[in-house]
């Protein structure tokens, strides 16, 4: 009886915790400016500053793991749309490799995008796989008129 | 790319649901030798390769001919790491309950069927999600200890 109880609880747990998720996934958050992310530009790791361009108006940083299947569609999705727009530049971290960035970071899944302006200042963060098109939209202050 | 054989996405999926049928099973009833031999799946999709997982066997031989090809073909090392991960919570459940520990039994085995369930339901890997947490705890405690 108990272990029955137990099952159905963990169901009811499991459709939660699937719902938050899936609610969650490619969300957009901005980063506030005058934040604490937001002003510690000279505290970023260094495999970070090395990945932003500084001729680029966004890099778009993205921190991967190695066991991690979305990641793969991630990456795919954001190098396609930095192909498309000069004012884009992308760039992985595997924070398999270098687990520094990500505790740096405060990123606790994979795959997350963290967006920087050329100066190293975060502007927003995607969690999960990203929405390009909206990714646009949210970035589209920091972007040249034109595009 | 690598050259490593992409699989069905569908495959690792498939095998969650029953993953999750077999965790529910053996939490209803506490019978830990069901535990014990769904240990012994996660190992050999774990250990040998998700090939040579019994449920991965199933779907190759009665649900893929049924549903055609699939739309897209995924890395196989993330399902692994996660049948790994599931290896580690059924060993721990079947010492519990064989041990007359149920309440470790009931935990682990209830920890692993959320991961399942999760797995089949929503497509979620929460093995690999937690990858970086678990990393991190890592990096923190050998931290401490040097």
């Amino acid at each position: 009886m108990t272990g029955l109880v137990i099952t159905l609880v963990i169901f009811a747990v499991g459709i939660a915790i699937g719902l938050v998720l899936r609610a969650r996934d490619g969300s957009i958050r901005l980063t506030r400016p005058g934040s604490a992310r937001s002003s510690a530009a000279a505290d970023l790791p260094a495999p970070v500053v090395r990945a932003i361009d500084p001729e680029s108006r966004i890099t778009l940083v993205q921190l991967s793991s190695a066991a991690c299947a979305p990641c793969r569609q991630a990456h795919a999705r954001l190098s396609a749309v930095a192909e498309r727009s000069p004012d884009l530049h992308h760039a992985a971290i595997d924070i398999t490799e270098q687990p520094g960035v990500g505790s740096a970071l405060g990123v606790l899944r994979t795959p997350t995008t963290v967006a920087y302006d050329s100066t190293g200042t975060e502007v927003l963060r995607v969690t999960g796989v990203p929405d390009t098109g909206a990714l646009v939209h949210a970035l589209r202050p920091h972007l040249s008129p034109a595009t | 790319m690598s050259p490593t054989q992409h699989i069905d996405p569908r495959g690792p999926r498939f095998a969650a649901g029953i993953t999750t049928v077999v965790l529910a099973v053996v939490l209803i009833t506490g019978w830990w030798p069901l535990l014990a031999a769904q240990a012994v799946v996660f190992a050999a999709g774990a250990f040998a390769g998700l090939r040579y997982s019994p449920y991965s066997t199933l779907y190759r031989a009665v649900v893929a001919p049924r549903l055609g090809p699939p739309a897209d073909r995924e890395d196989p090392a993330p399902p692994r790491f996660a049948q790994g991960v599931g290896f580690a919570f059924a060993v721990v459940g079947t010492i519990g309950y064989a041990t007359g520990l149920t309440a470790l039994g009931i935990v682990a085995t209830g920890l692993a069927l959320l991961a399942a369930f999760l797995n089949a339901a929503f497509g979620y890997c929460l093995g690999c999600e937690m990858y970086p947490l678990v990393r991190r705890f890592v990096a923190r405690s050998g931290e401490n200890a040097a």
